[in-house]
Parts: structure tokens; sequence; C-alpha cells
């Protein structure tokens, strides 16, 4: 082989072999090779395969912490620090922004809550009012922490048939996860819950969902942001990463796992309704 | 070689291959066990995995939690407490600090016959709340996240009653390096249903008729007791420090 082949075939295997390579050539765009993403209110089934997904095509490396409730945005409204946060509530994206800890956040998806019966719906339950029917063993995640068992009771609140579906409530759980196998099971005949709890792999189609009317939902938790910190070492990576979030291909991801997608027609009906902007 | 030669050969490198196998369990266990001390979001970790929200423990993710409770019993029937002494990581990181303990307690008093009985009120309490108090989710758990941060988040985010518990155990087995061993000898639940469940053990490491109460097996146990008495695990450390061979492992015949 000639000299000057050898170099043509040489630079062609190197070009060849960093675009095969997932991310290989995309990673030299952004400063970083890696990004801290937070998120809570329960993303992390969603986030998952959105990371993998962001990975396998940039070749960052996404250092990813989820947790239940709004412990995460807690900590960063003290001295925690990371550079992207998905958050729950409206309120926590507005307060870190007023902080200056945010530079500025997007509407991500919403949820929604349904109620839950075991399969067969054995007490026919229609509606959230049939909770409330004298003998109905129910099991409400009321100990579960804020917004979880504070949304439940604001639902049985705003249709009035909280007192009643209290006597009615066998058991108070702490852990809306741990309250599925006792629906699944019938030890208890119904339930709250979002809707994402009925699309985790290993409760979907184990339960009757039945959806509740959006005039009852407490708006407060409903709404899930994202959005950049100040904290973000690389600020292009951490706005490539919110814009990845936000794409079509994640949201149906989103809509999969249970969530309102920001990009879909409600989703856009939700943000005007409750005042998702950042402004 | 004579068949006493090889027993002999046996019985020397018995405490080597127990020392293997620990480590080997603590490649399988381990992240399990300090999950289930540091990030289990349950009053009571190990027994509520299958519903767990922490996505990324192995007792969550793999079939380890229905594996280990279903070997467990098993491992009871055929080997009594062996658990503890072969096959349990916090066994393993309680020998490991009692090696440096200041008091071994290898030695018999009234005192230390009823000290024991510490397991027993460790699994109640384990029961009560699990079983009693629906075992409860005390700390926001941190579903998803890298191993030592997450820890600080658990631990920032965790109820009065979650750091209680934690602190609790955590103290016992620091409390290690003062009395060897403290946490299993006189504490852990598990260790207390393992030895409610010994004595049906089909093998096992006994003392024959020929022991003569010299207490060298006591001297150099781990757990501060002589074969097949409460607390002995049939770790084996005692069968070749025998002077009259009274040391025997397999099926006891009465």
């Amino acid at each position: 082989m000639e000299r000057r082949a050898f170099l043509k075939a040489a630079m062609a295997s190197t070009v060849a072999a960093a675009t095969m390579k997932p991310g290989r050539l995309s990673a030299g765009w952004f400063q970083a090779d890696s990004l801290q993403v937070w998120s809570c209110g329960g993303l992390a089934e969603a986030m998952n395969p959105a990371n993998r997904i962001y990975e396998q095509k940039t070749g960052i490396k996404i250092q990813y912490t989820g947790a239940f409730a709004a412990a995460l945005g807690k900590s960063l409204q003290g001295s925690a620090v990371t550079d992207v946060f998905a958050g729950r509530v409206l309120k926590l994206a507005k307060s870190l922004k007023a902080a200056k800890k945010m530079i500025y956040f997007r509407p991500l998806c919403f949820t929604e809550y349904v109620l839950i019966t075991p399969p067969g719906n054995p007490a026919g339950i229609k509606s959230v009012e049939d909770l409330a029917r004298p003998g109905v063993p129910v099991i409400l995640p009321l100990g579960a922490s804020p917004p979880g068992g504070d949304a439940v009771m604001g639902i049985l609140k705003k249709a009035k048939i909280d007192q009643a579906v209290l006597k009615n409530a066998i058991r108070m759980e702490t852990c809306v996860i741990k309250m599925m196998p006792a629906i699944i099971a019938g030890e208890g005949k119904a339930s709250i819950v979002e809707r994402r709890l009925t699309r985790m792999v290993r409760y979907e189609g184990k339960v009757d969902v039945i959806p509740i009317p959006e005039t009852l939902f407490p708006p407060g938790p409903l709404t899930f942001t994202i959005g950049v910190m100040k904290y973000a070492k690389d600020r292009p990576l951490a706005d490539d990463y919110v814009q990845f979030m936000c794409s079509d291909e994640v949201q149906a991801i989103f809509e999969r796992q249970g969530f309102i997608p920001a990009a879909s027609e409600k989703g856009r009906m939700l943000i005007e309704k409750l005042g998702v902007k950042d402004v | 070689m004579s068949e006493s030669d090889v027993k002999l050969k046996v019985r020397n490198i018995l405490p080597w291959i127990r020392r293997a196998t620990q480590a080997g369990m603590l490649a399988v266990l381990g992240q399990w066990s300090f999950y289930g001390i540091f990030r289990c979001p349950f009053l009571v970790p190990f027994v509520d995995c299958q519903n767990c929200p922490v996505i990324t423990c192995w007792g969550r993710i793999t079939t380890l939690f229905w594996g280990f409770w279903l070997f467990l019993p098993l491992s009871a029937i055929l080997f009594g407490r062996a658990f503890c002494g072969w096959l349990c990581p916090g066994g393993l990181v309680n020998q490991m600090i009692g090696k440096i303990a200041i008091f071994k307690l290898r030695t018999r008093n009234p005192l230390l016959k009823i000290a024991p009985l510490g397991l027993g009120v460790g699994l109640a309490v384990a029961l009560f709340l699990w079983l009693g108090y629906h075992n409860p989710r005390s700390m926001v758990p941190i579903r998803v996240g890298e191993f030592w941060s997450a820890i600080r988040l658990s631990f920032e985010h965790a109820s009065p009653f979650w750091l209680t518990r934690t602190f609790v155990v955590l103290g016992l087995v620091a409390a290690g390096l003062i009395v060897a061993n403290l946490w299993c000898r006189f504490a852990c639940p598990t260790g207390g249903l393992m030895e409610l469940v010994r004595r049906i053990a089909l093998f096992r490491v006994f003392k024959t008729s020929a022991c003569n109460d010299c207490n060298a097996c006591l001297r150099v146990c781990e757990m501060g007791t002589r074969p097949d008495e409460v607390n002995c695990t049939n770790c084996g450390d005692c069968l070749k420090i025998c002077p009259v061979d009274a040391i025997q492992f397999g099926r006891k015949t009465k």
C-alpha cells in the first residue's frame, strides 16, 4: 500500500471510529464530560431511560439522583448544589429562581390522580364519592411525605367526603409504592394514587384504574419543571440536556410512565391554566 | 497421609475457607446490607424490598430478596446459625472490628449468660415494628443516586425514628470496639431469629463426652461461646483447638 493511501485509510478509520462510538464527537462540543442532575417527586422511572438515551447520544455521563417527595428541592434551598434540577410543585421552582439559585426553568410534565381498585373492582367503585359509601374498605397514603398524603386529602376535601372516607380507612400508609400490593391483593377495595404508580412495571395491569375529575385536583403538586441551576459547570451542556428532556422523544417516555407531557395538547392547556411560566 | 493428618489439615485451613466465603458473600450481599442500614427508608430493613421505592438497591432490582429469605431457613435446617458465622456481611464487619476490641469477653459468667437475651429483644422490636406497626417509611428515600451523596441526603431527610434506629444500630456495631462482636452476640434481630431455630440443624459443631471443660474453645471463639451452645455459629474455629479432640462436626447423636 502506498503511503498516501495508507494515510487516507487511517484518517477515514479514525473519523469512522469516532462517529460510530456513540457521542464521541458530540461530547467534544461541551467542556464537561458529565452532568449532575437531580429530580424529585416521582420522576425516576421516566428520567432513568431518558438519561440512558442522552448518554448514548452524547457520551456525556449523567450523574443522576432522584428522590421521593421534594427532598432534593429542600436541600437545594439550603446549601446543596447541582447542575440541573427537575422538581415538583411550581412554587419550588419559582422560589429557587427568586433566590437566584436557578437560572431558568421550563415546564416538564404534569401528574394526575386516579382511583385504583383490585382487579375486577369488587366494590363497584365508579367515582370518588363511592369511597364514602359505608363499609367500603379503603387504604389511603395519608402518611406519605408531602405532597403525597396532602394531595389525596385535598381531593377528598374538595369532594366534601373527607370525614366519611376517613371512617372507611382501614389503614393509613406511609408509602404509596408499599401500599399498592395491599390494593392488588384486595385488602383495600380502593385508593387514590397518581397515574404514574399504575404504570410502574411491577404494578401495570394489576389494578383497575378509574379517572378522577380534574376539578378535584389540588393544583400545587400537579406540575413538574426542569431548570438549569446557577451552579451548572457547563451551561451549554445543561441547556442541551433540558432541551433534550423537553423533546418529543423524551416527552413520549414521560407519557408512557403515566405523566402528562408538557409538550402535549393537554400539557399546553395545563401550562396556561396553572401559569407554569418562568416570568 | 493418615486420616487424622487429613483431618488436621482440613481443620487448619477451615478458618481461611471461612474468611474466603465471607469475602465472597460480602461481594454478593454487601451492597444490599449497606443499603439496608443507610438507604432503606423503612424502619426494619430487608423485609419490604419487593415494595421499596429505592430502585437501585440490589435487594429491590434482583431476586436477592426472595432468594435470601428462602435460603435462610434452608441454611438453618442444614447448619443452624452458620449464616452468622459464614455468610453475613454484617457478621464479617463485626468480627473484623472485634479483632481490635478492648474486651473480648471470652469467659463464662452470669452476666454473659443472660446478655444473649438481647438477641430476643432485638427480634421482638423488629417484629413489632414490621408486623405490628406496618414497618412505616420514615425517611424520604433517595431512589436513585451515587452511594455516598445519597447516604448524606438520606440522613438529611430522615425522621427522628429512622435516625434513632440507624444510630442505635451503628452505635451497637461501633460498641464492638469495646466488647467484641457486641451486635452479633447481644442485639442482632436476625441472629435472634437464627438462635431460636438453630437446634433444628442437621449438621453442627458439637462437644463429645470427652470434653473436660477446659474452655480452650471458648478462648478462641469470636462469639465468646462453646460448641453447640447459645451464640455458636458453627464457624469451626474451635475444631483444631481442643486438646482432647472432643469437638466434632457432623450429625450429633445422643
